[in-house]
């Protein structure tokens, strides 16, 4: 406890000396790398490195020493690479590196720890890094080479339209291996579009998840405006549908929809009065009510 | 008799907006019915709704700031100027929600609604402020197909350099909020882009009616009236976005995040100062995993323009604190010679400019930055220089329209 | 029409095996620049990260054995317009295979420079389908740099700016500046045995490799099958191919929104909106159309269209449309033999093409692979419509 007061005490008046914030970041760096020190000290040392100061190619290559390291405590290396990971917000100062960086990371892939291994990846995913992509697609094909659920996987396949996912993104869809994995796969393939006509048909089903139809609303919404709109308004005129996606329905209407037709749509207005006085939560009949406002009923 | 009131210089309801910063405006007689005098005085103050914003009154050169503003103004139609500016704590909340009235004795001769139209810290919006900013916003994506196509295209890998790699960093990420901004204000103009406090709890901005909240996986769910639930980008539909380390954002500071005090203490030259792009910058968008955590995808999250809302913040503040609006002034910007184009003071900057090609990215998408119905600034293709003196401190033609709840003029 | 979704019947690994087969038969080594078609069957509904691994592999084949004109071009349009970084090490390696360096490569390799110095990363080009775990392997820049050196006094036309990639603050570690420095030096010593070349802003191939193809009136193909396939353009609107492009000429380009690539279909119809200021600044605006067609037409509906193009600058009228193939796009496709393939419905990979048809919509010229030059394309256009009136 002296030890950290002494510590504390050294660090801030460092600061008031105005010491230069590369001093700072190397003094970060040594206590990062200090595997003397406690797994809290060195996470709290990495948070700390001014990372604007990251200049020296030593101590980058000691950071990122520390991500590699199986052996280091898993709360230390994440800690190395969310430190990198915010260094990367520096172009001009990371550029040097990135090389290095993105190598260091396809390592820690296949990682012990799923944590790790996660984020990893999704580093990787969102630079397009077709390393990664063949790592999730082979673990989607081959659940006993995947590295992450397959819910997970197809999130992060998702960055990279160009992924060849949607393949295995339909067979998901057939044969989920769960609901989330099942929910995921309808969400990369709404850049799909020949999936419009499966959107059309899980917005309609009345025994679908309330999340999928919501998901289906959306991707519809893009893939095919028109029927969106169409299918928004049967919703709405259906008395038998859940408020829920009749809410998600006038939010599309509200959103996207042309308000000199939907103005004048007699029917739809009154389905909408029904809904805002009727016994759907508040919050439905608050944007019921937002909507006929718009035209003044 | 009847007056005609000029907001902004302006007689267009576009232009009835104002911050802290003082708005020139102009009074004159339109129809003199009742007068049998050269001039008339005429009282101009502000009449404030429950709860709405306030504004004061400045006549110009010398004098100070006041509740109410005596003016002497010709009969025959010749214009009188002054100024109006919001009273500093006191936003609008709605679309005028405080007018300005111009009384001859106790007579109403003429009165015209405003807005003080502020930035504001998202957590603290109200309802009605919350909901017409997301509808605004997600009309501007438009489900992919919107304006703000071109405002995830600004931030990817081909215009990192442009954004990141210098100095510049802070000056374009505000000419960047601003065009995106004006454009939330073209589909409806009581919005302001709110911040994120990155270094506080956010208990009402990661709900489903705001900014969502994410599963364990860090999909982002939404409610059924949240026109968020439509968000797509690069033709996916819905943002990943997931706290880390078991933070909790609607409770907790990003942790290890610089808190305002500790970025504002960085250092009064900017040098120092704009090391805050590593931390708190760099950090708030790390603390969580998903889109926002890198360079290239993390416009796709509309969280992001919140969390630079804040850092734009963060650095008017450290102006005003330090007093660092001239571009002149050494401490106000590292102008280097290393610095990379786009990063020099009297550099345009891309994709504003228009500038394609060499040392610029190959294209420039959404052409200049868009206008506002009543300031000049920071112009079409701005430079470097013309974010700095945001508030019109130094020049009352730099002043770019915009102002923060917490940072005076 | 979407393409019938099939299995690829080949795995990369065999696919690796080919390529190196080819390569090592003497016989049969001048195929493999065929290969690097994007519209080689071998490509068909592959993911974009298995053509970059299996282009790469080609180039690097190529490499072994010398690079013909036939291949150059493929080369020079990796450096022109690639962002991949193993491709484009590839690319750099397989250059120094060319038997003639020339002044005319330097802007190429200097302008790949530029666009990767930020986005520089370790590849490992000896085995295939291999990723680099490690910095010890090489990378483009490095590539690029020895490739530049290899130039030597050839490359003396954009000295200035890599002296200029030198200064330039931040981007290079320090390793990779005494790189730089040494290709300075290489660049500066020994006698030049060719042109030095100009800077790499004005990058033209070399002689003898053709990325424009022309034909005469009568050698250019019938507008059939094409002339009844149903378009729609920006404001959807219906329109027949013969409707909009018979009568006059045009300049078409070909593009998707979701290309990723911003020196592709991004810079291609940002550049057609610029051909369009030029016609109307010469007074051709309502003679010459042009059109931005989509590969992607199940995806870029009409809205899409519009807005893409819009945020370009490109204007659309009776004259200049953005549009898509409402039926039958695979005839446009094989009309116009298109350099792109798919997975499904969506592009895996695509070349620059533009083309400028004749008065009765037949293909005149092809600016292919490598950026062409507005005023190129204009001057082309205007010559075909003189052709009609003489």
């Amino acid at each position: 406890m002296a030890t950290k007061r002494k510590a504390a005490k050294r660090s801030k008046s460092a600061k008031k000396r105005g010491a230069s914030s590369q001093v700072l970041a190397r003094r970060a760096v040594s206590i990062a790398t200090n595997e003397q020190k406690s797994a809290k000290q060195r996470v709290a040392a990495l948070a700390e490195a001014p990372l604007a100061a990251f200049g020296n190619d030593k101590d980058l290559a000691a950071v990122l020493s520390v991500l590699r390291n199986k052996d280091e405590p898993i709360a230390v290396r994440l800690g190395a690479l969310e430190s990198l990971q915010a260094a990367s917000f520096s172009a001009d100062v990371f550029a040097p590196y990135r090389g290095d960086y993105l190598a260091t990371l396809r390592k820690v892939v296949d990682d012990p720890d799923p944590e790790l291994r996660q984020r990893a990846l999704g580093v990787l995913m969102r630079d397009k890094d077709g390393f990664a992509q063949q790592k999730l697609l082979d673990g989607l094909k081959n659940p006993d080479k995947a590295l992450v659920p397959p819910e997970k996987a197809l999130q992060l396949l998702s960055y990279d339209v160009h992924a060849e996912a949607y393949s295995v993104a339909r067979d998901i869809v057939k044969t989920p291996p769960n609901d989330e994995a099942r929910r995921e796969a309808l969400r990369l393939l709404a850049a799909d579009a020949s999936s419009a006509p499966m959107f059309e048909k899980l917005l309609r089903d009345k025994k679908e998840l309330r999340e999928i139809r919501q998901i289906s609303a959306s991707a519809l919404n893009a893939l095919n405006p028109e029927k969106l709109q169409k299918h928004a308004r049967e919703i709405l005129l259906d008395r038998s549908d859940y408020d829920d996606i009749k809410a998600t329905s006038l939010t599309a209407l509200a959103q996207f929809g042309d308000d000199e037709s939907l103005g004048k749509d007699k029917a739809l207005l009154e389905s909408v009065d029904r809904l805002s006085a009727g016994k759907a939560p508040s919050k439905y009949k608050q944007s019921a009510r937002r909507f006929l406002k718009k035209y003044d009923r | 008799m009847d007056v005609e009131l000029q907001i902004n210089n302006s007689i267009s309801p576009a232009a009835r907006f104002i911050s802290w910063a003082p708005s020139p405006c102009r009074i004159r007689v339109t129809d003199p019915t009742g007068t049998s005098t050269p001039t008339v005085r005429i009282r101009v103050a502000g009449v404030s709704a429950a709860g709405g914003g306030a504004v004061i009154f400045w006549a110009g050169a010398a004098g100070g700031f006041s509740n109410s503003l005596d003016l002497i103004v010709p009969v025959n139609g010749t214009s009188v100027p002054f100024f109006t500016l919001g009273r500093f704590g006191q936003p609008s909340v709605n679309n005028g929600d405080v007018k300005i009235e111009a009384r001859v004795g106790s007579t109403l001769v003429g009165s015209v609604p405003v807005m003080v139209r502020i930035r504001k810290n998202a957590n603290a919006l109200t309802a009605g402020e919350r909901n017409r900013f997301v509808a605004a916003f997600a009309q501007l994506n438009n489900q992919g197909l919107g304006r703000f196509v071109d405002f995830r295209d600004m931030h990817t890998a081909a215009g990192d350099l442009e954004a990141h790699a210098g100095p510049g960093f802070l000056p374009w990420h505000r000419a960047y909020l601003l065009d995106l901004e004006r454009e939330l204000q073209a589909i409806d103009p009581s919005v302001a882009l709110p911040y994120w406090r990155f270094d506080q709890g956010g208990p009402n901005l990661f709900t489903l009616d705001f900014m969502g909240v994410p599963d364990s996986l860090g999909t982002v769910h939404f409610s059924n009236t949240n026109p968020f639930q439509f968000w797509k980008t690069d033709g996916v539909q819905g943002i990943n976005r997931r706290p880390l380390n078991g933070w909790n954002p609607n409770t907790q500071p990003g942790p290890n995040v610089l808190t305002e005090a500790q970025t504002l203490a960085l250092g009064a030259q900017f040098s120092a100062f704009r090391t805050m792009q590593g931390n708190p910058h760099g950090t708030a968008h790390t603390r969580w995993g998903g889109s926002i955590s890198s360079i290239a995808t993390a416009a796709k999250d509309p969280l992001f323009f919140l969390l630079h809302c804040n850092v734009d913040r963060l650095w008017a503040k450290w102006q005003r604190q330090n007093g660092r609006f001239n571009p002149a002034q050494a401490a106000s910007y590292d102008n280097n010679p290393g610095n990379r184009i786009g990063h020099n003071l009297a550099d345009t900057m891309w994709p504003w400019n228009g500038l394609t090609g060499g040392q610029r990215p190959p294209t420039a998408p959404g052409g200049t930055l868009a206008l506002s119905p009543f300031v000049s600034a920071p112009g079409l293709k701005p430079q470097v220089q013309s974010t700095l003196d945001y508030q019109g401190a130094l020049s009352a033609t730099s002043r770019m329209g915009f102002d923060y709840d917490d940072v005076q003029f | 029409m979407q393409k019938a979704v099939r299995a690829s019947p080949m795995s990369e690994t065999q696919f690796a095996a080919l390529v190196d087969a080819i390569a090592a038969d003497p016989h049969q080594r001048e195929e493999l620049p065929a290969l690097l078609r994007e519209d080689h069957s071998l490509y068909d509904e592959r993911g974009a990260a298995a053509i970059v691994r299996m282009r790469g592999w080609v180039l690097l084949a190529i490499a072994r054995f010398g690079v013909s004109d036939a291949a150059l071009i493929f080369l020079l349009e990796e450096l022109d317009t690639g962002t991949d970084a193993y491709l484009l090490a590839a690319a750099a390696r397989a250059l120094r295979s060319y038997p003639r360096p020339t002044g005319a490569l330097a802007p190429f390799v200097m302008r790949a420079l530029a666009r990767i110095s930020y986005r520089d990363e370790p590849v490992l080009l000896e085995t295939y389908g291999e990723y680099a775990v490690s910095s010890a392997s090489t990378s483009p820049v490095r590539e690029l740099l020895t490739t530049l050196a290899w130039l030597g006094p050839n490359a003396r036309g954009i000295l200035r700016e890599l002296e200029r990639f030198r200064g330039q603050s931040g981007g290079l570690s320090r390793k990779l500046r005494i790189d730089v420095d040494r290709t300075v030096h290489a660049i500066r010593s020994g006698d030049e045995t060719g042109k030095p070349g100009t800077d790499s802003c004005c990058a033209t191939p070399p002689d003898g490799v053709r990325s424009v193809s022309s034909w005469p009136l009568n050698c250019r193909g019938d507008a059939e099958p094409v002339e009844s396939i149903t378009l729609q353009d920006d404001k959807g609107e219906l329109i027949t191919f013969n409707e909009f492009f018979k009568g006059q000429p045009s300049i078409v380009v070909f593009f998707y929104t979701r290309c990723d690539n911003p020196m592709k279909c991004s810079l291609t119809v940002t550049k057609l909106a610029r051909v369009q200021k030029m016609l109307e600044a010469q007074g051709f605006g309502d003679r010459i159309h042009t059109s931005a067609i989509t590969y992607d037409p199940a995806f870029d509906l009409p809205a899409r269209l519009r807005i893409y193009g819009e945020d370009r600058g490109v204007r659309m009228n009776a004259h200049h449309r953005m549009l898509r193939a409402v039926d039958d796009n695979d005839a446009l496709r094989r009309h116009f033999e298109l350099g792109v393939n798919f997975i499904g419905s969506l592009v895996n990979r695509h070349r620059i093409e533009a083309y400028v048809l004749d008065i009765g919509g037949r293909v005149a010229t092809c600016f292919e692979r490598i950026h062409w030059d507005e005023q190129q394309v204009v001057t082309r256009a205007i010559e075909l419509l003189n052709e009609t009136q003489s």
